[in-house]
Formats: structure tokens, C-alpha cells, sequence
């Protein structure tokens, strides 16, 4: 995260302004070194992202493909649900990710344990994690629903096989599998504040809440904010938590764009009209990429 | 009881609370994966919470290999190391390169690279996984583990250069100089100076770039096919195709293909955090 | 650590030209070789049986043949992407390609013509399983067969007999039409229920994915009379009233007993396994599905097998009179842009050599039904009196009446299908309270649009 680094580091700032001073008078031959080093990247950029973009949008130029995407009763349903899935998937995993991450400032041998064994969802692969909830939320024959009747003796909700619950479900491992990464980032940015804000602050009597409204929050604003950002993009072409804890199901309900794209290309056979519906998500990615795109420079150069 | 005692005592009651929660929360689906994998094929099928007769038997037949859908697994494996290193090596190598020219070689137009990574970290992978397929078909890279490897790299390096700046920032310059006083060329500045003092990145980035790939299954499936060519969440994306639910088998090999990146993250946490950020990985 | 890392590197500058080195050359199959893809069987004998036929068939044409076995949804997915660019294999064997895949690729022209394969043995091939492989291309405005036809499958019924006698029935006791067979589960599932039993009657598949719930529906259609849904010339005939009837109460027949609670209701999500699965953990006392692949699966159990799952075909009409099974037609392609369709072509000739063909039938345990009668006939494996399954199938698939499905009349149904249009009407009323009419009328109305992209 390069939000992070940049809080984490103030020395970074100084080097990059005496940098940018001295950028000037490359001999010759450093030219032809600087073009052999940066080649590899040039050509990896140009090969792997410029011609896939292009051709992409090549795919998608169709307008035909458009009508029958608008004319597609799967389609409306899966845009409320993208937009679902970002408003509580992002903003509810952010935040408390924020909050917990105040949680395992404390200090003690508890919290050290806690955190690693808090990591796990992270570093398990997401492939086994979304299985394993998948199963997990089974109806019939799922851990949940199966403790749920030993414990009460009566059948637990449908998790995979109605609409709301199942994209609830959805948004759930979506949570589960990205609220440590989240929460570490955060924890390194509340260690980046200077331990003094807060003595002042207990000198001035302040309660828990008091510190986190008026020290924490403001110092990290900044970053909650290109958090978010970053993560509602990452989360827009999130594919393997819908594909593999609800598969868009019950009866196509709980598609989101990256996956009805997957299907609209090789399940329907038509890469063209796959192509269009993830490219309706521009008009919501674009202006994200040019704020994140900014937010990102400033922050690298600034703080 | 004093109000500070008591407030204490709410204290302790609120972390036990609160770390009994997140244990469970973070836990049972740990917890579901490995129940089902020491599970009866039958039993899977039923309504126990913990397994009735506990058996390694599933992790047997994926050791051995003798469920037909697991007949080249440690294949796949080793498929799933391979792509996973060589993605590290190579976004390792072209982070290193570019960032060093970016950072320490003063290139002028170095902001039209940073820049070019900048938008290639915020483009959602999976949105661009049907031209991908077209375009490795003209690359004539169909079925071929290269592809894969290019995909992933294509996603790591960017962040790869972003904190190897990040990083190298606070590499003194100075170095540079005396060394090129001294009469050293760029590389071999690159290598005796830039490098060695990289280590700890090196280690996270590189980390970083195993953990990615050893995520994908999105590309994987799309660009391999064929038991002996696919990695290993290819074929646990197989089991939910056929006539039986060896659900058993499934988790088992779960995880075992969950080991090695937990050994490596926990192996490696401290130079991940420390000194630099974690690595994230692109969902 | 100075120089671990450079060493590091090293390798890690060699990979990379490595891989800029793969790069260069494109995949080129050779004049003698041959990629083949195959659909996975279910069975490892299957796969086994493929593989052994290649390998012999490489030996006696001195042709080298690149095999991959691949699951059934995979072999779709890459074929489609690769004919987007035009990187395909010379043979593929689809199972539900004949649905999903096949006949629109046909109709963009994607497909080699295989008329002179199929003619080879145009004599022995059913009259369905021509049907089924003679598709319209559009662009060379001509019918022409587009698929080898290889095996056949339809939908069977299979019932667990020990939960029946568990309230006092017989295997005798379920009825043969279809509104009372269907209904008669109904009543096993109550009673089982006053004895405590946690036991759903109907194991209907209602998902939209897959095969199985598009597979029960057309079932349930061509038996409530409304197999003229498409006209053999291709045209929609939707609105005529009889279709319209069927469709609604193939609907209403299919959704009611899962609105009652005789159906599980996880069947709304289940994939092509899951009532297999829910049936092997006697959760439901019957379901239907294609192929006898549920008995076939617990052969090596013969109390299973033999005496406590019974297989039946589709039940006779409500009138009493037999009804046709829809029939599919698993089909053996060569893509447009194959390097070698003279060897593919040569292949498949030998393939469907009636001798070949059966060998690698038998190893399916019959999940899937000859193409050819003449194998039934010849062959007293098919019609082995002490197998109560296999002949239940071959009789429903082979010797009863049988209708293709509707993509060969026109490919605008194999869009239908992919969508999962009908599912999604099941799912209308299961989900969103729409009744059965208004169900059948939005479904109708994507059809009529999908057919618009059908035009001749």
C-alpha cells in the first residue's frame, strides 16, 4: 500500500524533492542503460495491459451487443446487486477494519496471538476459503445450519437459496476474506501517528471516543478515503467470492458484473457481449480511477 | 468496587468478548474446511457438526493420488510452484529494473511509467480476462503456463515498483555518487549497491507476488487445460462437476495446497510488515 | 545475502528470456498430428476406454493425437474461446455442446461440414440422432450435418423402493401417468413424515445453471403436449394455445409441490450433481434425471443396484398414451480453422464404426444409449434381462418414440437454453410470486427476442 508507506516514511519526501532537483545531466550512456532497464516493463505494459485494453474495448464496440444486454431481464438485477455488494461489502469491511484495527493497537501477548490467528484468511488461498463457506452456508447440509439444528432443533435459514441471503452471504466471505488485509493497513497507519497526540490528549482528560473523533479520524481520513477507493475497485472485479459461494445463484439472483461478464462471454458464448457488460461499469470506474489516480500521486509526493 | 476497578473489569470483559468473537468468526470456516476433510465420503452428507469417526483417510488418497480427479495432482503442484516462482522472479526482476531507473537513474520521462503501473494497479484483473484469453489465442500462448505467468506478473509488477520507490527512498544517494566516482556503471551499481540494500522489499514483493498467484484461479482456468497442465484451484473448481461429491478429497487437498503459502506468510511476516507495508493482494 | 540475491536475479533474467523466447513461436499442430478434446466421463473406466482407442488409433494411422480430457462446461468455455480466436482444436467431443454450443456455432458457420462422416454410417444412425446433427448454417444458407452424433441420453426416473416400503408400498404401487406418478411421491412423502422422517418426496432439479432443471422442463413439456414449441422448419410457435397450456402447467406441475414443501429447498440451487447426491443421502425419495448415471454410479453395491434404486422412464401421457422422451444428442465436432480435418475426419470415421463406438459405450455403463440400433440388437449387453436399469433406458431412448431437441430446428432454442429461460420462469413463481401464466408469458416474450436473432 503505497498510502501507507508514504505516512510511514516523512524521510521519503525529502529524498524525492532533492531528487526531482537533481534530475537533470544523464550521460549517453546511461540513456541506453535506462532504456534497457525500463524495456522490460515497456514491453510487459504494452503486451499485457495496452493491447488487452484496446482489444477489449474493440470487443465491446458493438452496439448490437449493448441491446441485448439492456434487453436481458439478468442484466438490472445484477447492477443493484454490484451496487449492494460495493456499499456493504467495502464500507462495512472498512470499517471495521478501522475500528478493529484500534483494537489490536493494545499491547500484550494476547493481542500479538490474536492478530496471527486473525491473519488466517488472508494467507489461506481464497479458492479452499470460498469452498469451504460455500459448504459451510449449505442449506442441507452446512456446519451452520447443521449447529443451528443440533443446538435449537429447527431448520436455519436458506443462506444460498434466496436472493437476499445469498448475496448477504456473498458479501459475508467477501468481508471475511479481505478484513485482515484491510485492518493491517489501517494498523500500520494509526502507528504512524505520533504517540504524543495521544499524551496530549490524555494530559486534556480526553475519553477512548474523544482520541478516535478527534486524533485518530482526522490523521487518517486521507487514507480511509483512497482506501475505500482502492477497495471498491478491487471489490467491482472481485469474481471467485460470487462465483464460488453463491455462482450467482438461486436462478441467476446474486450475479455481479464480473461474473455475468464471465457467463455472457463462455457460458452464453458471446465474448462480444461479455466484453459490454463489464464495460458498463465505466461511467462508475473511470471517475474512480482519476481520483484514485491523483490521490495516489499527491500522497506519494507529499505526506 | 471503585468506578476505575470497574471500569477495568468491563475492560477485560469487552477484549474477552470481543476476542471470542473474532476467533469464531475467523475460525469456522477453517474449522468447516478441515471437519469435511477428515470426514467419511458419506458422512459428509449428514447433519453432524464434528466429524463422527475422525480420518485421514481423505489426505491419503490425495497423497497417493487414487481418486481419478487427483491422478496428477502433485503435477499440479509442482505447476503451482512453478508459475508462483517464476512470477515472483520475474516481477522481481522488472520491478527492480524499472523502479531503479525510475528512482535512482533520474530518467525524465519517469513519471509516464509510474503512471502506466498506477493505472495497471487500479484496473480490476478480472475485467480484463476476455480479451486476455483472445489475446494470448494470437500470442499462440493457448495451454501454455507462460501465459498465466505473464497475466500475474503483468499485475504484481506495478505494485512491486511502487514500493521499491517507496523503499529506495531511503537508500542514500550519496552511494550512488561515491560509487560512480569510483567509475561504476549503472548495472553495476544496480547490483552491488541497489540490490543489496533492497533485501527486505525484495522479500516482501516477492512474497507478495507468490501469494497472487497462488490465488488465481480465474486465468488459470481460462488459459490451461488438461490434468497435467492446470494448477491445483483449477482442479478443486473440477470436483464441483461429476457424479459423486468427494467433498472429503476436495478440502483435503485444500489443504495441502493452503500449506506452503501459510508457511511462507508466517515465515516471512516480520519483513513483510515491518520496514515496508504488507503486501496486498489483488482481489 | 549480497550475492544470494544477485543470484536471484540471475535466474530470474533467465526466466525472463524464457519466457520472451515462448513467446515467438505460435502453437502449430502439425500435417500428422491431431488435438483432440474430450469430454471427462464420470467414470474412470470411461476416460481409460478414450485414452486406450487414441492410443490405438495413433499407432495404426502413424498419427501423432495431443488428447485432453476436460470437464463438460470447460470444453464449451474454451471452445467458445477459441473460436473468438480462431485458435481451436481438430476434434472435440461435447456432451452438452448439442445445447449449449453446437448448433449456433453451426448456424455462424464455426463448424466443419462432417456430412461424409455421418453418411458413412448414415444406415445405422437413428432417426433422432440425424435429427440432431443436421443444423442450418446461415451463412452458406444450407442444412447440413454439423455433428457426428456419438450417444444419447434422456430423462429417467430414479426411486429409492426401501423408503417406499417403509410406508407399505410396492414397486408396483407407483402409478404410470404422469400427473399420479409424479403426485403418488407426494403422498409417500407425508406419510413418511408421520413417522418422523425428514424426507422430501419430489427431488425436482430447479436451478438455473446446467442441465438437469432445462432437462425436466422439456420433459414435462413434450408430456403435457407441447412438443410443437418449435416447428421442424424452425419457426416459434409459442403463442398456439396448446404450447401455452403445456408450458404454463409445466410450470405450475413443477412449482407447486416446491411451493407445498415436497421439494428441498436447496433444489433451487442445484447444480447437475446435487440431486444425485441429495438422492445417495436419501434425502428425497425419487428425482429425475437424465441418464441412468444415478444407479449406474453404486454398480459395485449390488443390494443398490439390484434391488433398492428402481429406474423408470417417462410416464405415459395423463390420456394413457406413451409419451416421446426428448432425446440429446451428444455430438462429435471439427472446428473451422482445424489444420488437419482429413485426419479428423478419418478418426471419427473409424470412431463411429458400430464395433468402436459400442466398446467405449459399454464403458460408460450405459449412462449414455447407443446412437445406432443396430448395437442393441447385435449386442445382448444392452438388453441384459438381469439389468434393471439399462434396458429401462435403452427401451425409453431407443425403442419408444423420441424427439430431438429444438436447436436443430432452429439454433435461437440453444439460447434459450444457455439462458436458463424456463428455469427463471420456475423461479419467477418460486421466488417473485408471479403465477404460472405471467411466468410463461415473460418467458415467452425473451424467447420471441432471442428468436429475432435468429432470422434465416
Amino acid at each position: 500500500m503505497v498510502v501507507t508507506t508514504s505516512i510511514e516514511s516523512p524521510a521519503a519526501a525529502t529524498n524525492t524533492t532533492r531528487l526531482a532537483r537533481r534530475r537533470r545531466g544523464t550521460f549517453a550512456a546511461d540513456k541506453l542503460w535506462a532504456l534497457a532497464f525500463v524495456t522490460p516493463y515497456v514491453a510487459v505494459f504494452v503486451a499485457f495491459v495496452i493491447y488487452p485494453i484496446g482489444y477489449g474495448l474493440w470487443l465491446g464496440s458493438d452496439p448490437a451487443s449493448y441491446r441485448s444486454l439492456f434487453s436481458d431481464p439478468v442484466y438490472p438485477r445484477t447492477v443493484v446487486n454490484t451496487l449492494l455488494y460495493l456499499l456493504f461489502g467495502v464500507n462495512l469491511k472498512l470499517l471495521l477494519a478501522l475500528l478493529l484495527s484500534g483494537f489490536f493497537m493494545r499491547k500484550g501477548w494476547w493481542t500479538k496471538i490474536l492478530l496471527l490467528i486473525f491473519m488466517l484468511p488472508w494467507a489461506v488461498p481464497a479458492l479452499p476459503s470460498y469452498l469451504s463457506i460455500n459448504w459451510m452456508l449449505n442449506g442441507q447440509w452446512g456446519l451452520i445450519n447443521n449447529i443451528i439444528w443440533h443446538v435449537a432443533q429447527v431448520d436455519g435459514p436458506p443462506w444460498l437459496d434466496s436472493h437476499y441471503f445469498a448475496l448477504g452471504s456473498v458479501i459475508y466471505g467477501h468481508i471475511w476474506k479481505w478484513l485482515p488485509f484491510w485492518t493491517l493497513i489501517f494498523l500500520a497507519g494509526r502507528m504512524a501517528i505520533s504517540l504524543e497526540l495521544y499524551e496530549a490528549a490524555d494530559v486534556d482528560g480526553a475519553s477512548l471516543v474523544q482520541k478516535f473523533t478527534h486524533v485518530t479520524l482526522p490523521l487518517m481520513a486521507g487514507m480511509y478515503l483512497v482506501c475505500t477507493m482502492l477497495s471498491t475497485i478491487w471489490a467491482l472485479g472481485d469474481f471467485n467470492a460470487v462465483r464460488f459461494i453463491s455462482g450467482g445463484g438461486p436462478a441467476l439472483s446474486t450475479h455481479v458484473l464480473a461474473t455475468l461478464g464471465i457467463r455472457n462471454a463462455f457460458e452464453l458464448g458471446d465474448p462480444q457481449l461479455g466484453m459490454a457488460t463489464v464495460l458498463t461499469a465505466l461511467p462508475l470506474l473511470i471517475p474512480l480511477v482519476i481520483l484514485l489516480m491523483r490521490q495516489l500521486r499527491r500522497s506519494e509526493v507529499t505526506i | 468496587m471503585t468506578a476505575r476497578r470497574r471500569s477495568r473489569a468491563l475492560n477485560r470483559v469487552g477484549v474477552w468478548l470481543l476476542s471470542s468473537v473474532l476467533l469464531i468468526w475467523t475460525l469456522l470456516p477453517i474449522y468447516n474446511i478441515i471437519r469435511v476433510s477428515m470426514q467419511e465420503k458419506e458422512e459428509v452428507l449428514s447433519t453432524s457438526v464434528f466429524p463422527v469417526a475422525p480420518s485421514p483417510h481423505a489426505f491419503e488418497v490425495v497423497f497417493r493420488q487414487t481418486f481419478w480427479l487427483l491422478e496428477t495432482f502433485w503435477n499440479q503442484m509442482g505447476n503451482s510452484f512453478f508459475i508462483g516462482i517464476a512470477v515472483a522472479l520475474l516481477t522481481l526482476t522488472i520491478g527492480t529494473l524499472t523502479s531503479f531507473t525510475i528512482s535512482r537513474m533520474r530518467i525524465r520521462n519517469g513519471w509516464m511509467l509510474t503512471n502506466a503501473a498506477l493505472l495497471t494497479y487500479v484496473i480490476p484483473m478480472s475485467f480484463l480476462a476476455i480479451p486476455f484469453y483472445g489475446i494470448m489465442g494470437k500470442y499462440g500462448l493457448t495451454n501454455n503456463p507462460i501465459a498465466v505467468i505473464a497475466v500475474e506478473v503483468t499485475f504484481a509488477t506495478p505494485y512491486a515498483i511502487f514500493i521499491f520507490q517507496q523503499y529506495s527512498a531511503s537508500i542514500p544517494f550519496e552511494l550512488d555518487e561515491a560509487a560512480r566516482i569510483d567509475g561504476a556503471s549503472p548495472p553495476q551499481i544496480f547490483f552491488r549497491i541497489y540490490l543489496p540494500l533492497m533485501a527486505p522489499a525484495l522479500v516482501a514483493i516477492g512474497t507478495y507476488a507468490l501469494l497472487l498467484s497462488w490465488n488465481e484461479y480465474l486465468y488459470a482456468f481460462l488459459l490451461l487445460s488438461g490434468g497435467k497442465v492446470v494448477t491445483v484451484p483449477v482442479t478443486l473448481g473440477k470436483f464441483l462437476v461429476g457424479d459423486e461429491a468427494p467433498w472429503n478429497y476436495l478440502m483435503a487437498a485444500a489443504i495441502i495446497y493452503a500449506i506452503p503459502p501459510l508457511l511462507i506468510y508466517y515465515g516471512v511476516r516480520r519483513k513483510m510488515h515491518g520496514g515496508l507495508t504488507m503486501g496486498g493482494v489483488k482481489g | 545475502m549480497k550475492r544470494m540475491t544477485r543470484r536471484q536475479t540471475l535466474v530470474g533474467a533467465s526466466a525472463a528470456a524464457a519466457a520472451g523466447t515462448g513467446l515467438m513461436p505460435r502453437r502449430a499442430t502439425a500435417a500428422g498430428e491431431l488435438t483432440v478434446w474430450w469430454t471427462q466421463g464420470f467414470y474412470k473406466a470411461e476416460n481409460d476406454a478414450v485414452i486406450a482407442w487414441m492410443a490405438d488409433w495413433e499407432k495404426r494411422n502413424n498419427t501423432k493425437v495431443n488428447l485432453t480430457i476436460m470437464n463438460g462446461p470447460d470444453v464449451i468455455t474454451k471452445l467458445i474461446a477459441g473460436m473468438q480466436v480462431g485458435d481451436v482444436p481438430d476434434v472435440v467431443h461435447t456432451v452438452t455442446g448439442d445445447r449449449f454450443l453446437v448448433p449456433r456455432a453451426a448456424w455462424n458457420d464455426q463448424l466443419e461440414d462432417v456430412s461424409d462422416v455421418v453418411d458413412s454410417q448414415k444406415a445405422e444412425f437413428t432417426e433422432t440422432a440425424l435429427l440432431s446433427a443436421r443444423l442450418y448454417n446461415v451463412k452458406q444458407k444450407k442444412y447440413s450435418y454439423y455433428g457426428v452424433p456419438t450417444k444419447g441420453s434422456s430423462l429417467m426416473n430414479s426411486v429409492w423402493l426401501p423408503l417406499l416400503q417403509e410406508v407399505g408400498f410396492a414397486a408396483t404401487d407407483m402409478p404410470g401417468t404422469q400427473d399420479k406418478f409424479y403426485d403418488f411421491f407426494q403422498t409417500v412423502q407425508d406419510k413418511l413424515r408421520s413417522k418422523g422422517k425428514r424426507i422430501f418426496g419430489l427431488g425436482y432439479s430447479m436451478a438455473a445453471k446446467e442441465a438437469d432443471a432445462g432437462n425436466l422442463f422439456h420433459q414435462f413439456l413434450v408430456s403435457y403436449g407441447g412438443v410443437g414449441i418449435v416447428t421442424p422448419d424452425g419457426k416459434l410457435n409459442i403463442d398456439d394455445p396448446a404450447v401455452r397450456k403445456a408450458a404454463i402447467t409445466s410450470l405450475e406441475r413443477l412449482t407447486t409441490p416446491f411451493k407445498k414443501g415436497y421439494v428441498p429447498p436447496g433444489a433451487i440451487n442445484w447444480g447437475d450433481v446435487d440431486n444425485n447426491n441429495a438422492f445417495f443421502a436419501k434425502q428425497i425419495v425419487m428425482t429425475p434425471n437424465a441418464t441412468i448415471s444415478i444407479a449406474a454410479a453404486q454398480m459395485d453395491k449390488p443390494d443398490l443396484y439390484y434391488k433398492e434404486i428402481i429406474t423408470r422412464g417417462v410416464p405415459l401421457g395423463n390420456d394413457g398414451k406413451p409419451v416421446a422422451s426428448v432425446l440429446a444428442i451428444a455430438p462429435t465436432i471439427i472446428p473451422k480453422g482445424s489444420k488437419n480435418v482429413d485426419g479428423a475426419k478419418a478418426m471419427l470415421r473409424d470412431f463411429i464404426q458400430p464395433a468402436n463406438l459400442n466398446a467405449y459405450l459399454k464403458e460408460t455403463r450405459a449412462r449414455y444409449l447407443p446412437v445406432m440400433a443396430s448395437i442393441v440388437k447385435t449386442d445382448p449387453y444392452w438388453t441384459d434381462p438381469k439389468d434393471p436399469h439399462r434396458q429401462v433406458a435403452v427401451d425409453m431412448g431407443l425403442t419408444q418414440p423420441t424427439v430431438p431437441w429444438w436447436m436443430s430446428y432452429n439454433p435461437a432454442y440453444s439460447a434459450v437454453l444457455s439462458e436458463q429461460v424456463w428455469p427463471q420462469a420456475e423461479a419467477n413463481i418460486t421466488q417473485r410470486n408471479m403465477n404460472p401464466e405471467q411466468a410463461t408469458d415473460e418467458a415467452a416474450k425473451r424467447i420471441k427476442q432471442l428468436f429475432e436473432q435468429y432470422q434465416k
